[in-house]
């Protein structure tokens, strides 16, 4: 654990500041700079603060491909840039991943599934694709939680 | 897009180089429009222009085509080309088509890709007046009661544009409507996703949908492939000008209707499937008018599920711009984000029960 205030409210704080103190002083045609800094930050704090959903994201992931229930502790701290794909293990075999219980580490099955969807590898399931249909949905409303929550509500998903 | 927004200053280009540019300029001017001289009154970047760079130019010609002030816009290239779009050579082409066609463009003047004359290859066009800013014309109120009529107007000008068919040997650069077709654009959006540091599992499937339900091909029209709120101006009600050619190519003509009314353009009011400026049903009606034809819903919506799977690949790739070290942005750096929004409207479109129960 980091010292306090831990980084959500540290960049909370740094966004009440840029937008409430320093956005009126500066020149009107700087203002979209300071705004796109302030989105920034928020994006920053909700990632911050958002590793819960996509542990459970992935979970849901590997018990699809292994159709059994992992240990729920299995997958704590994995967040959603790592499950995605983006963390710096994905061409390293796993050291330092989290595994499956085939060794396969949260991005190979992130990868493993985006390879299978395109070749329509569930098309002859209805059982198989509705599930991986409910991942892809999961997945997506995760992702905007954390990028734009304004939009997720706009299109009626709380 | 170019528009009579504020010129802001140049701060990478230093006086010196700002003379020399200038008095190459006003030559080339002088000699195109058959001018005794050409004075160069005011050279500045517009805002707006993702990928290319649009200056306000005001200059003073003695004699010639051009008699007079003129308010001018030079567009260029920015520092990252980004793939598959035309130079400014071809979209001068476009343009001169699109004008003939009675297309409400800026009047497209002269090209020229000598370097010595601007440092990269630009074309000249007249600055229409009006503001082409997405997020304002969805919200100001006071254009909101001519926002319908406006749609209308669109409907015709596509309409106009999709009058264009090829044999085109003027437009001989665009590639064959064979290699156009939404299949080898989906092989393309693959070998992109192929090398992003993250798979996209919605895309994926999004695509496969795609490539399972490809419509039969149409003859093809001259598409302008980024017709959309954000690429024309308002000046007041009044529309003043398409811009932005530099993706057109042959195509069928649904995917420009896809495109104009997919959720990725409807900024401030995404209940307005228009381009988020009317009913979908205005825009349609002045399309059908113009063209004599009916628009097929069915294309129109497997266009939409193709334009977000476009819209993520072109967010993805805008914040790799950032990402990879040629241009320092917010702006770029948070597009990537924004491949999520499409990733939903995928899911929207092509699942309208949404999430699975159960599953």
């Amino acid at each position: 654990m980091g010292d306090l205030p831990e980084a959500p409210a540290l960049l909370a704080l740094a966004r009440d500041v840029l937008v409430n103190d320093l956005l009126p002083l500066l020149p009107a045609e700087r203002r979209l700079d300071a705004r796109l800094v302030a989105n920034c930050i928020a994006i920053a704090e909700r990632e911050a603060a958002a590793d819960l959903a996509a542990d459970t994201i992935f979970r849901e992931l590997e018990f699809f491909y292994k159709r059994e229930r992992p240990s729920p502790s299995r997958f704590a701290g994995a967040s959603l840039s790592r499950i995605a794909g983006e963390g710096p293990e994905r061409s390293e075999g796993g050291e330092g991943a989290e595994h499956s219980e085939a060794g396969e580490s949260a991005p190979e099955l992130m990868y493993r599934l985006a390879r299978e969807l395109r070749i329509g590898a569930f098309e002859n399931s209805p059982e198989r694709e509705a599930r991986a249909r409910a991942i892809l949905w999961r997945l997506t409303i995760a992702r905007l939680r954390l990028a734009n929550p304004r939009f997720l509500a706009a299109n009626g998903f709380a | 897009m170019a528009g009579t927004q504020s010129p802001r200053s140049d701060p990478a280009a230093g006086p010196a180089a700002d003379d020399d540019r200038r008095a190459a300029l006003a030559r080339f001017l002088a000699e195109a429009s058959g001018a005794a001289a050409c004075e160069i009154t005011g050279l500045a970047p517009l805002s707006g222009g993702s990928i290319q760079e649009n200056w306000g130019l005001d200059a003073n010609f003695s004699g010639g085509r051009l008699a007079g002030e003129q308010r001018l816009v030079l567009r260029a290239a920015a520092m990252t080309g980004v793939p598959s779009s035309l130079d400014r050579l071809q979209e001068f082409a476009v343009l001169q088509a699109a004008f003939a066609a009675g297309v409400t463009v800026p009047e497209p003047l002269f090209a020229s890709a000598d370097p010595a004359v601007f440092g990269k290859p630009f074309l000249v066009m007249r600055r229409a007046a009006g503001s082409a800013a997405g997020h304002r014309i969805t919200r100001e109120p006071a254009l909101d009661p001519g926002l319908p009529r406006i749609a209308e107007r669109l409907g015709q000008e596509l309409a106009r544009i999709h009058a264009i068919r090829p044999p085109r040997p003027d437009l001989g650069f665009l590639t064959p409507p064979e290699k156009t077709g939404p299949a080898p654009q989906i092989a393309g959006f693959r070998a992109y996703l192929d090398h992003q540091p993250a798979p996209r599992p919605v895309l994926e499937w999004g695509m496969r949908w795609l490539e399972t339900h490809l419509p039969a091909p149409l003859p093809p029209v001259l598409c302008h492939h980024d017709f959309r709120t954000g690429n024309y101006l308002l000046d007041g009600p009044s529309l003043t000008g398409i811009l932005d050619w530099e993706f057109a190519g042959w195509g069928d003509p649904h995917e420009d209707i896809g495109w104009f009314c997919s959720k990725g353009w409807r900024f401030a009011r995404l209940d307005r499937e228009a381009g988020g400026i009317a009913e979908r049903a205005r825009f349609y009606r002045g399309y059908e008018g113009q063209s004599g034809t009916i628009i097929d819903p069915a294309r129109v919506h497997f266009w939409e599920v193709l334009a977000s799977v476009r819209w993520a690949v072109i967010a993805l790739q805008q914040s790799e711009r950032h990402i990879s070290g040629g241009e320092r942005s917010l702006d770029l750096a948070l597009t990537g984000r924004r491949a999520g929004e499409c990733e939903l409207e995928i899911l929207m479109l092509l699942d309208p029960g949404g999430c699975p129960a159960n599953a």
